[in-house]
Formats: C-alpha cells, structure tokens, sequence
C-alpha cells in the first residue's frame, strides 16, 4: 500500500474513534435523558419518596446530597486555603513541601470506601457523631481537600510575581499580603475549587453509606445526630431493584437529576476558571 | 457572585440548625429487608397517630427504619447503634455469646415462609417441586443442569445471598441442617431480596432464595416434595406450619424496650399493626 | 491596605509581628490538619488492621476461604481486583493511545478544546451513575452477546471500569502528547517527515512515559471503585474456574467491603479482615499511584 494511503487510512481510522469516544458523552446522556424524562413528571422535584421510592418525587433526597455537600466544603474550605497558604507563602523547606504533595496525592489516590469505613469509625463512633450528616460532610470534607487544594494552588502560583514583589515593596507583613493580595486576587480560583468539591462530592456514594445516610424516617435533619436521605443512595436501592420497572423509572429520574447536579457545578467551574485565567493574562 | 455563593452556601449549611435545639424522641431501626417493609409502613402510621395524640407538643416522633440485613439489625442494636433492629432469623448461638451483656430481646410480630424460587421459564417449563436432596446437590454444584432434575436442557444459575443474610440462614439450615453452610456450586451471590428478585426475574435459569413477599408472576415459588407428597408454598401450608421453611419475623432491643419503642413495639403487635404485616405480605404472628 | 502601606517595614508595632505569627501558627495548624488527615487514615488502617496479621500472618494474603467466623482467606478479592482492573487496562491503553495522539496531533485547537471539555464532563459522572447503567444494560447485554448464564462477571465489571477511567487516561496522555516541545514537531516536519510519522515517530516516543503514568493513575482510580463494581460484579468469593475465566463472577475488595462492612463495623476479627482487604487495596492503590506520578514527572523534566 502506499504510504500516504496508509497514512489517510490511519488518520480516518483514528477520527472514528475519537468521534466513537466523544459520542459516548452523548450516549450516556442521552440513555439517562431517554430513561428519566418519562418518569420526571411536574412534581418530581418538590414532592416526597412514596411506597418505598417507588412513586412520589426526591425532595428530600436532593435536600439531603446538597446538605451532605455543602457541609463539607464549608468545612473543607477554610482547611485547604490555610493548607496552601501555609505551604505556598511560609514553608520554606522543600522536603516539607515535597511531604505535603505526596500526602496530597495520597489522599487525592485513596479509595472512597476506605474514606467512608475509616471516617465512620474515627468521626461517628469515636467522636461521637454517629450515623448522621455531621459524619457525612465531615468524611465528604476530607475527601475533597486534595480537590480544593489543587485549585487554591493553582490560582495561587499563577499570580503574577509583580503583585507579591510590590506587596513587599510596601512592607506589607505576609499576613497581610494574604489577606489583602493573595485571596482577593485568586478568589476565582478559590471558587472554583469549591464547584469542583462540590460536585466531587455530589458524585460520591461509597464514602456515605455507612455512615450519613438513612432510608426513610427523615425528611430534613433536625439535629446534628440526624442522617439524611440522599440522592445516591436513594438510587443505590432503587438500582438494586432493577427488575421493577417504576422502581427503575425512579432510579433513572433521580440519575437525571443527580448528573445535571453535577453537570452544572463543573461547568460553572469552567466559567470561573476562565474567568480566571482572563485576569491572569491581562 | 461571591457573596451570592457565600449566602448560598451558609443558607444550606444553616437549615438543619434552627430546629436543632429542640430534640425531637427519633426511634432508629435497622436490619433485615424482609421486616423492612412491615417496619416502613408502621413507621409512617405510627408517626401520624402520634402527631394527632400530640399535635400540641412540638415533639414530634421520627421513626428512621434502614436496612442492611439481619446481621448488620442484631449486631447494631446490641452495639447501641440503633434502638431496634429488625432480624429475619432467631438470633444465633455465636451471637447469643456475644452480645450477652446486651439482653437481646425479641418480638416476634409476623410468620414468613422462605421460598425455594425459580425463574418462571423454568416454571413454565414444567419444574414445580424439588426435593431436599437436589436443592442440596443443585447449591452443592452435583447438579448442574436442570435437564438432570427433569427440566429443560439448561444450566442452572445458582443465586446465593450474602452469608450474613438471615434470609439464607432459614434456607440454608433447613437444606443442608447447617445456616452457615458452604455452596460450592453457587453461580451469582446477591444482597438484598430485591436485588435477589432482580437477577432471579432477569435470568431464565436462575434459583434461589426469596421470602413469601417477593414472590411474583417472573419469579414463582415451587413446592417441597417429601417422598411422594408435596407441600406448596401457599398462605394455608404457613398459616398450618406444613410448609417446612417457615421463620418468624422480629424485632429486636437490647433489653426491655421502654417509652416510645415499647409503644412502637405494642402498637405492631395490635390488630392495627398486624393489618399492616398482612398488607406487607406475610402472615400475622398470633 | 493604604493605612499598612503606611509603614516601613523595619519598624511594624510589635503588635503586628505578633499577629502575623499568630496567624502564621493558625495556617501551619490548618496544614497539620492536612496531614493528619492523610497519614492517620493509613496509621488508622494499619492499627485496625494489627489482630488479623497477628491471627494469620501472611496467610490473610494467601487463604481461599473467607467464611466470618472461621476462615478469612483474601486471595479471590485479590486476585478479583487485580484481573477487573488489568481487563480494564488493557481495553483502554489501545484506545486512549489512539485517540489522545488524534487529539493532540490531528485537531484544531477549537475542537480539541470541545473535546477535552467533554472529557472532562465525562470523568465526573458518578459512579452510581455507571451502575445503574451498568446493571440495566451493559450486564443484559453480555449476557445475551456471550450466551451467559448471567451478565454480573468480571468482564461486565471490567467494561465499565474502561467506561469510568476513559476520560481521565485520555485527558492525562493528551496533555502528555502535548507537552512534548513544539521545536521536536517543527524539525521534523521540516525533515520531511509527514504529520502521521511524526506523530508516531517522534511525538509519541517522548510521551510514553507520561501516557504511562496517565494510564496507571487511571487504574489506581479503577481499582478503588465501589459502587459500580459492587452492582455488576456478582460478589462471589472464589477465584474463577479456570482462573483465566473472565465470564464468571468474582469479587473485588472495594465491593467486598461495601456489602460486608456494616454487619461488622467497629469490631472483632471480622471487621479486623475487612480492614486489613483495605490496608491492602490502599498499598495497591499507592503504589500504582506513586509509579504513575514518577512518570509523569519524568516527562516533565525531559
């Protein structure tokens, strides 16, 4: 065969696949669009689980992952950004430095079961918060540290070396240099972190199971030793109910609303970041 | 938009706090998939009549029901994890040792029968009673063909369940005398009866282990042949106790229960009550 | 910000000094914070996991039989994790290898860009997401392609795994292909060569590395999967007969330890087991992780 032939053929060859590739996006949404729409009737939304999930909406549900969520990076938050700010402006030691990125690998690496059996155990059973939503955000908060942190640290060493040189023209003592050029200036980046955590942890199911979710009995958490209901789970025990056709309909449905969730946190996440990276160029 | 966000955060992350002072009495229950349903249905009268008896108090009573088996039920009720639990199963002799210091009591509230299930093409096909025996060799991996039991020319798909399932405690004691008992011929291991249902409604080969609730037009109970005779699975051959696989279905507390479990308890045991188990499926406990 | 502007910095009030190095000690806690929350869950699994090791020794690794009470034997989870996660591998590096040379080499930026956003998407769709898809489709249909007795096998379990870790490897090797200096590009183009042989020739060579570490950080995120797996995996505790047979079911140790965890949570030799099945999928897991990363920063000093 001739080279260029080949070549041509190879390269058709290899759109293909790409478009194969992409198209799985579409067919994955399209299956879960297909599957829930029938089911997502007006209601769905603002109404409660009936007859074991199997009719009503997820109200409750939904209320429950986005307390589990948000908890978690309200918690998660302040430990990251100090993290960083710790590692970026006062460590000066590499060692120390190259410590803290392997532990942020290392926990960015680890299975969210683990996150789940081990937080349960230290946060609901030695601490005393039982199976509850604290529990859940707590375990929720360390399992998207690494998440925000990335973010932080990014925005953090693409400011311009001019603003911190100029901070310290000023004699601005480093606390106030955080406090009034690095946060200020990396704030999208901060947000955008927190989109991305959010969405990490509207995702998660394996890491809450055990230890902040309840089946029933609870609409919204009236204390701190409260579980929640959650979307994941909810489908969870639907999904293993695959063989009843509303209980299928439900799961599907409540996949709708569980993947536009997440959809939406990570695009707003884009938008921040390129909104981001529009300062950092001007 | 910072601000916005910021408000939008703290305004979830506040809404369980206001109320948060004021304990309502919750009741946790968590166990079997099998009481579950009686246990979710209770769960929501009970706390309906409870509001109008105290629609003055602002105390109102939640009852959380979560399942996780009849293992997880008795393991976390004895470990003061939840309130009640819920068993399929008696409590066994290793558990009983365990959590001595925990005075495990059980109330029974409803009879159910574990069926021996099978797809309903098998059932079509003409397979309507096993003996003890080829149930035996059929999880021992001896048979492995429904064609050697008088089907068709298939494989069979054994389905097992997770061994801390009471489910399979009942099945497996009364097949191999033994609840703990190994099954080397088994093809799939599932969790929860739904999940169980699920696969077993899903293949055209399949047996397992179900209990009477679960048992549909995909997923048909067949009989128990002993010698010459029969004895199906029907609600009279588990009202009579003919049907050899029957269970009780309980409730469990460490200790005896006081305040708004033993009223929980009490109120499942009324006549109220076991209208409830009969609507979930089972046999009221008398 | 004017009002501090205001003073030299060789005389802050002490009041200042002092504050900053309050609020120094408040981020270095914040830090500590950090670190404790990585190493104490490694020290919590090894402390939870000590009776197990003490019981048995090695012979946790090498047992057959895990029957609570008796036996806890991990070598079916083992050997189950390892083939799901190597099956996974195997159907994506062809196809990530593929198509990350496609997108890097053979795109314009505008639609590279559409791309990689779509990859992007496409790697945080939750895992109960996949199950679902898992378990009402992908499981029917290599049932019925096959001619299975069930669709729930390590085949199933591995597909999806391919499905979930996709986008990750194939975003992490583009950028790989990518980092490769333009300069290597132009010369050989001005070689004469053509944009497939330098594409083949001379990009892809000086990106192994880093496609090597993307694929392996994507197995690292494969292997530790739970939910998905869980659904389609069958959850049965022996090694496939014959070893090689992937249309059988098996176990892994993340579905493991999410059907079996809450019967035991907090104590005994049990859950001691079930620790030590996740002190072992975490070494795994680390190990993979630290190898890929090795690579990947091996390409970025190159």
């Amino acid at each position: 065969m001739n080279p260029a032939t080949f070549e041509k053929g190879m390269v058709f060859f290899l759109t293909i696949l790409t478009l194969l590739v992409s198209s799985l996006l579409l067919i994955i949404l399209a299956t879960v669009f297909a599957k829930g729409l029938p089911a997502l009737h007006s209601g769905f939304l603002i109404e409660a689980s009936e007859n074991f999930g199997r009719e009503g909406g997820i109200i409750y549900q939904l209320m429950g992952t986005l307390i589990l969520m948000t908890g978690a990076v309200l918690i998660s938050l302040p430990v990251a950004l100090g993290s960083v700010i710790y590692q970026t402006q006062y460590l000066k030691s590499e060692t120390g430095k190259e410590i803290c990125r392997q532990f942020a690998q290392m926990l960015n690496a680890t299975p969210t079961i683990l996150f789940g059996l081990v937080g349960y155990l230290f946060f609901g059973v030695y601490l005393e918060t039982g199976v509850s939503w604290v529990t859940g955000s707590l375990i929720l908060a360390v399992m998207i540290l690494p998440t925000l942190q990335v973010s932080i640290r990014e925005a953090i060493e693409a400011l311009p070396d001019q603003y911190k040189d100029a901070g310290m023209a000023l004699g601005l003592s480093p606390w106030s240099q955080i406090k009034t050029i690095i946060i200020p200036q990396c704030y999208y980046g901060i947000i955008t972190g927190v989109f991305l955590g959010l969405a990490r942890a509207a995702g998660e199911t394996a890491a809450i199971m055990f230890a902040a979710t309840t089946f029933s009995g609870i609409h919204l958490p009236e204390s701190f030793s409260d579980p929640v209901p959650t979307l994941q789970t909810h489908m969870l025990v639907l999904t293993q109910e695959a063989a009843n056709p509303e209980a299928l309909a439900q799961a599907w449905s409540a996949g709708l609303v569980l993947l536009s969730l997440v959809f939406f946190l990570t695009v707003m996440a884009w938008i921040l970041r390129s909104r981001l990276k529009m300062e950092a160029e001007l | 938009m910072f601000r916005m966000l910021l408000f939008f955060l703290v305004a979830i992350g506040v809404i369980p706090f206001p109320v948060s002072a004021d304990h309502s009495p919750k009741i946790e229950i968590v166990g079997s998939t099998t009481v579950l349903p009686i246990a979710s249905r209770a769960a929501e009268r009970f706390e309906k009549l409870q509001k109008i008896e105290k629609f003055k108090s602002s105390h109102r009573l939640r009852i959380l029901v979560n399942a996780g088996g009849s293992g997880v039920g008795i393991h976390s009720v004895a470990k003061g994890r939840s309130d009640i639990g819920m068993a399929s199963r008696e409590i066994s002799p290793s558990e009983r040792k365990r959590f001595e210091g925990s005075h495990l009591k059980v109330h029974t509230v409803a009879v159910d029968a574990v069926a021996c299930v099978i797809s309903s093409e098998i059932y079509e096909a003409g397979i309507r009673d096993l003996t003890r025996q080829e149930i035996r060799d059929i999880y021992l991996g001896k048979i492995r063909n429904w064609k050697e039991v008088g089907g068709p020319d298939r494989k069979i798909v054994v389905v097992d369940k997770e061994r801390h399932r009471g489910t399979r405690h009942v099945f497996m004691n009364y097949i191999f005398g033994n609840p703990t008992a190994k099954t080397p011929g088994t093809i799939l291991v599932t969790g929860s009866n739904n999940e169980e249902q699920t696969k077993i409604a899903q293949s055209d080969s399949a047996i397992g282990m179900l209990s009477y609730a679960w048992i549909n037009d995909e997923v048909r109970a067949i009989g128990i042949r002993d010698n010459k005779s029969i004895v199906n699975l029907t609600r009279e051959t588990i009202r009579k106790g003919n049907y050899p696989i029957v269970r009780n279905l309980s409730f469990i507390t460490a200790g005896e229960p006081n305040g708004e479990v033993k009223a929980f308890l009490e109120y499942l045991k009324s006549p109220e009550g076991q209208q409830l188990v009969e609507e979930s499926g089972y046999i009221p406990f008398t | 910000m004017k009002k501090v502007a205001t003073f030299p910095s060789h005389n802050k009030p002490k009041s200042m000094e002092n504050e900053s190095h309050g609020i120094m000690w408040v981020f270095a806690g914040l830090n500590l914070i950090f670190l404790c929350c990585a190493g104490g869950l490694f020290l919590f699994l090894i402390f939870e996991s000590y009776p197990i090791f003490k019981l048995h020794g090695f012979d946790f690794w090498l047992g057959q039989d895990w029957w609570v009470g008796e036996a806890y034997g991990a070598l079916p989870m083992l050997y189950g994790s390892t083939l799901v996660t190597a099956l996974a591998c195997l159907l994506v590096l062809p196809l990530a290898l593929a198509v990350a040379i496609f997108i890097s080499e053979f795109l314009t930026p505008t639609s590279r860009r559409c791309v990689k956003a779509i990859l992007e998407l496409l790697a945080g769709v939750p895992g109960i997401v996949y199950g679902l898809l898992g378990v009402s489709f992908l499981s029917l249909w290599i049932k019925d392609v096959f001619g299975l007795l069930d669709g729930n096998t390590l085949a199933t379990a591995s597909c999806l795994l391919a499905i979930m870790i996709l986008p990750t490897v194939l975003t992490l090797s583009e950028d790989a292909m990518r980092s490769v200096p333009a300069e290597y590009r132009d010369n050989a183009l001005g070689l004469g060569l053509s944009k497939w042989q330098t594409a083949t020739a001379v990009v892809l060579p000086q990106a192994l590395p880093g496609i090597m570490g993307a694929v392996l950080l994507g197995i690292g995120r494969a292997m530790g999967e739970t939910i998905a797996v869980m659904l389609v995996v069958g959850s049965l505790d022996r090694i496939p007969d014959p070893w090689f047979n992937i249309f059988s079911s098996a176990q892994t140790i993340p579905s493991k330890l999410g059907r079996e965890a809450a019967e035991a949570i907090g104590e005994g030799t049990h859950w001691s087991a079930l620790m030590a099945l996740g002190l072992t999928l975490f070494i795994m897991v680390l190990l993979i992780n630290f190898i890929g990363n090795r690579f990947l920063k091996r390409r970025s000093i190159s």
